[in-house]
């Protein structure tokens, strides 16, 4: 029941160890240990049901683990309510159904909990949300709703509206697997920029190319456990195990 | 170099729209089983049309019996030399709504092709009158002359507004229409000789063939003018005022004004001022200022832990006082009782206004305006009225159905949503005491309910404390349809997608902020069509308060007017207008249904 930072070099941003869960009597995570260090940005990769959504979820309580401990930014995750609330303050996450809030304004959808969690006043709040929307690259379409927007506007709308909490680890749940081939680019555009701006990255996705171009390191996870851990040149390139090598001859 | 080819975008060609006589050929005789079916049913309209019209029309009825008692039917038992406040509560709602419609400027319009249609569909139905009614000639060829004069004027209008090629539609606001359409229906007060019928001094008055009485249409009258006059100066004003704060203020007006009308001008208390200054005064100013002061110290951001607890104990200590009244262990006035329950329960949402001190100010003035109000409503309550009654309630007729309607939807609305939250919460307590609660109701029928409220609670409460007959009508009536209303709810917070709850965990929302913001006005868009269903049948089971003794537009129809002398057994006359008057209530509340679910977008993706 540690609240200590870990202390390294750079310190752990997510700290998960010997982690297990079941849903039911379905084990859906096996042993999972992994650590994601400050500003890095790492890839989840595996076939359906290998419980990488699972692990992601996890990480900020969505869904509870049973055994094992998570720590995240020094706090760890048990029941205590408090512990939850102030991990979620601090990661951000953007879902594979965008999940934006359909009765309200896109401006209103980006600077909701700035004005009721961070009590910002209203016009500071705008200010912000203004400028995030320029960064994803929609500030004209603040004042539409979410069912007036392309897919890939409201994934990028749901990013801004992450980011606007100024959280500190971001977590992303297949963000392109709902869009079209054509609005892909624009948000791994977006997250290509977040990465190299320095943000703390948790990415599932399929995107081999964001994979390969973007990351700092790839998991590799098959039947809830991690089969393979390595950057991806190596990963890519020289995989270790066989069940790497059968699962990039199938995508590949 | 690349080129970009331009695509001609072709001009959309434009809809031919049809003629009467085209669309009659289209729809109602395009095949052979559509034109039986015109044929048929179209004989069976006739023939009922005409039943109809022989009943309303024949020399039998006696039609003298509901316009002698429009006023006993509209506000029955009313003291009539006290008449005037009724048209002061009339009055002040049409201010207000006049007020509303200027700052929620509707923007809606009407085609002049719509209205043109209405016209012409008005002629048809006029026409149809005239050939079927059992009335004399002269009359017949008038009402055909009307008739065919309207279908004229709809059609040649109709073929103008279709004969413009710019494109244009020319269209009239609709709150202009409306006023001009009521304009009309007044003037025709003034003008149309519908007969002066009343009971002066205990005496029938029937006098045919000239217009209605002064005291008719001198009020209806300034009720026109102080709607169109409320509505056209706030038009006038309407930019220089600020908007949110005006619409929050008129909509806390419109919430308090079934209360004040009733409680104040209605009920014209009789206040003693002289223990108003003694007591209520001070006692509300301790509410004001030290419970302010309570409140200003609880919304300090920095506070945490502290500010809950003394919230929970306020609640308790606001429970515990409501215990001890019963068992008669210490005494304490009502006011005060229900003054600490409020301070509970605002102390209870400070963690939402802990904020910059403008935010907290304005909590604390608002806690003052609502101790302020609500202590002058319960003083009003608590001071006998000057009116001499007739039966257990001082409204009657129509205004005690609107009233009973009215009162009923606004308190059972809100717990009606709180019982559907906690039923679907995840608090084991919440969720069997709601779930307990809904389903007792649901399995008892609504005239017991009323009944014990009326006759069986004041057995059980103490002495001492006794409850209004109308209080406990309203009291029945709101926990019976809350229980109702909750499972409508219910049914709409299970439409809501569990993504919206993970995305508002996510970014960091509270279990209230999620059930505020994100989850109720979701669920509630999707409840609209149930949820007026509920309504009108709240509307209409306020029929029931007949059984504490109170009369309602259908039991004075029904029992009073055929018991008068002069009318000895003349029911159907007023069953008929009853009928007619719920028809016109149910319908509009379907139709405003539709707008509001095209609105707020419903069945669109």
């Amino acid at each position: 029941m540690s609240t200590e930072a870990v202390t390294t070099n750079r310190s752990d941003m997510i700290v998960c160890e010997n982690v297990d869960k079941w849903y039911g009597d379905f084990q859906a995570l096996k042993d999972v240990s992994a650590t994601i260090a400050e500003q890095e940005v790492v890839v989840v990769l595996g076939p359906s049901g290998s419980g990488k959504s699972t692990l992601i979820r996890c990480i900020n309580r969505l869904e509870a683990h049973q055994q094992g401990t998570i720590i995240v930014d020094g706090v760890e995750l048990t029941n205590d309510l408090r512990n939850i609330e102030k991990i979620r303050s601090e990661v951000g996450m953007v879902f594979q159904q965008f999940n934006l809030f359909p009765h309200l304004s896109v401006i209103d959808n980006v600077t909701l909990a700035p004005k009721w969690v961070r009590k910002m006043p209203k016009a500071a709040a705008e200010k912000k949300a203004e400028e995030l929307l320029e960064m994803v690259g929609i500030p004209e379409q603040a004042e539409k709703y979410p069912g007036q927007l392309s897919g890939g506007q409201q994934q990028r709308v749901a990013i801004a509206r992450a980011l606007a909490m100024e959280p500190r680890i971001m977590l992303f749940d297949e963000p392109t697997s709902a869009l079209d081939p054509e609005m892909i680019k624009e948000v791994l555009d977006v997250m290509k920029d977040l990465a190299h701006g320095g943000m703390t990255m948790m990415v599932v996705t399929h995107e081999m190319g964001f994979a390969r171009e973007v990351a700092d390191r790839i998991i590799f996870m098959e039947s809830g456990e991690i089969v393979e851990v390595g950057t991806p040149e190596h990963f890519f390139t020289n995989p270790t195990e066989d069940r790497t090598k059968l699962f990039l001859s199938q995508i590949l | 170099m690349s080129e970009t080819t331009s695509i001609e975008t072709g001009k959309r060609p434009e809809e031919i729209s049809r003629s009467p006589s085209e669309w009659i050929r289209q729809n109602l005789f395009s095949n052979i089983p559509n034109t039986i079916l015109t044929i048929v049913f179209g004989v069976f309209a006739l023939y009922a049309i005409r039943g109809l019209l022989g009943f309303v029309l024949s020399g039998e009825r006696r039609w003298e019996a509901v316009a002698t008692n429009m006023r006993l039917l509209m506000a029955q038992g009313y003291p009539a030399n006290q008449f005037v406040r009724v048209w002061v509560t009339l009055g002040c709602l049409m201010v207000l709504t006049g007020l509303s419609l200027a700052i929620w400027s509707s923007k809606g319009r009407l085609s002049v092709k719509k209205i043109s249609n209405w016209v012409m569909n008005t002629g048809f139905g006029l026409a149809i009158f005239a050939a079927l009614a059992p009335i004399s000639p002269s009359s017949r060829l008038g009402w055909v002359i009307a008739g065919a004069l309207l279908l004229a004027i709809g059609l040649g209008s109709w073929q103008r507004a279709k004969n413009k090629t710019t494109g244009t539609v020319h269209t009239v606001p609709t709150v202009l229409f409306s006023f001009g359409f009521l304009g009309l229906l007044v003037l025709s007060l003034w003008v149309v000789p519908f007969g002066h019928y009343a009971f002066t001094n205990g005496e029938l008055v029937a006098e045919t063939g000239r217009t209605v009485a002064m005291s008719t249409k001198l009020p209806f009258t300034v009720m026109w003018l102080l709607l169109v006059g409320s509505y056209c100066l706030t038009n006038l004003v309407r930019e220089s005022l600020p908007i949110g704060q005006a619409k929050a203020l008129l909509v806390g007006l419109w919430l308090l004004s079934p209360f004040v009308l009733n409680w104040i001008v209605l009920r014209d208390p009789d206040f003693d001022y002289g223990h108003i200054i003694s007591t209520d005064v001070p006692i509300a100013a301790l509410f004001i200022f030290v419970g302010g002061g309570i409140l200003f110290m609880l919304t300090k951001p920095s506070l945490g832990e502290i500010g809950r607890l003394v919230a929970i104990a306020l609640l308790i200590f606001g429970i515990f006082n409501w215990v001890a009244a019963f068992f008669g262990w210490y005494p304490m006035l009502q006011k005060v009782r229900i003054s600490f329950v409020m301070l509970a329960l605002a102390a209870l949402i400070t963690p939402n206004f802990a904020a910059d001190k403008k935010t907290r100010l304005k909590f604390v003035t608002g806690w003052g305006s609502l101790i302020l109000i609500s202590h002058w409503l319960i003083t009003a309550v608590n001071s006998p009225s000057t009116l001499e009654l007739q039966g257990p309630t001082y409204l009657g007729g129509f205004s005690l159905t609107l009233f009973v309607a009215i009162l009923t939807l606004l308190l059972s609305f809100p717990l009606g949503v709180l019982l559907a939250l906690g039923r679907t919460s995840s608090m084991p307590i919440a969720r069997v005491l709601c779930t307990g609660y809904i389903e007792s109701i649901r399995g008892v029928p609504l005239i017991t309910i009323l009944f014990f409220f009326s006759n069986i609670l004041p057995l059980f409460l103490p002495q001492g404390m006794e409850i209004a007959e109308l209080a406990a009508i309203v009291t029945g009536y709101t926990l019976f349809s809350a229980a109702y209303l909750a499972e409508n709810v219910r049914g709409g917070l299970q439409s809501v997608m569990r993504g919206q709850y993970e995305a508002a965990d996510a970014i960091g929302l509270t279990t209230s902020q999620r059930t505020g913001f994100i989850v109720l006005p979701q669920a509630l868009r999707v409840s609209i069509p149930p949820l007026v269903g509920q309504a009108i049948g709240v509307f209409k089971e306020t029929s029931l308060v007949a059984i504490i003794g109170a009369y309602d537009i259908l039991r004075i129809a029904n029992n009073v007017v055929p018991a008068q002398t002069e009318f000895l057994g003349v029911k159907r006359e007023g069953l008929l207008l009853v009928s007619v008057i719920y028809f016109i209530v149910a319908f509009s509340m379907s139709k405003y249904s539709r707008r509001l679910e095209e609105r707020v977008g419903l069945g669109e993706r």
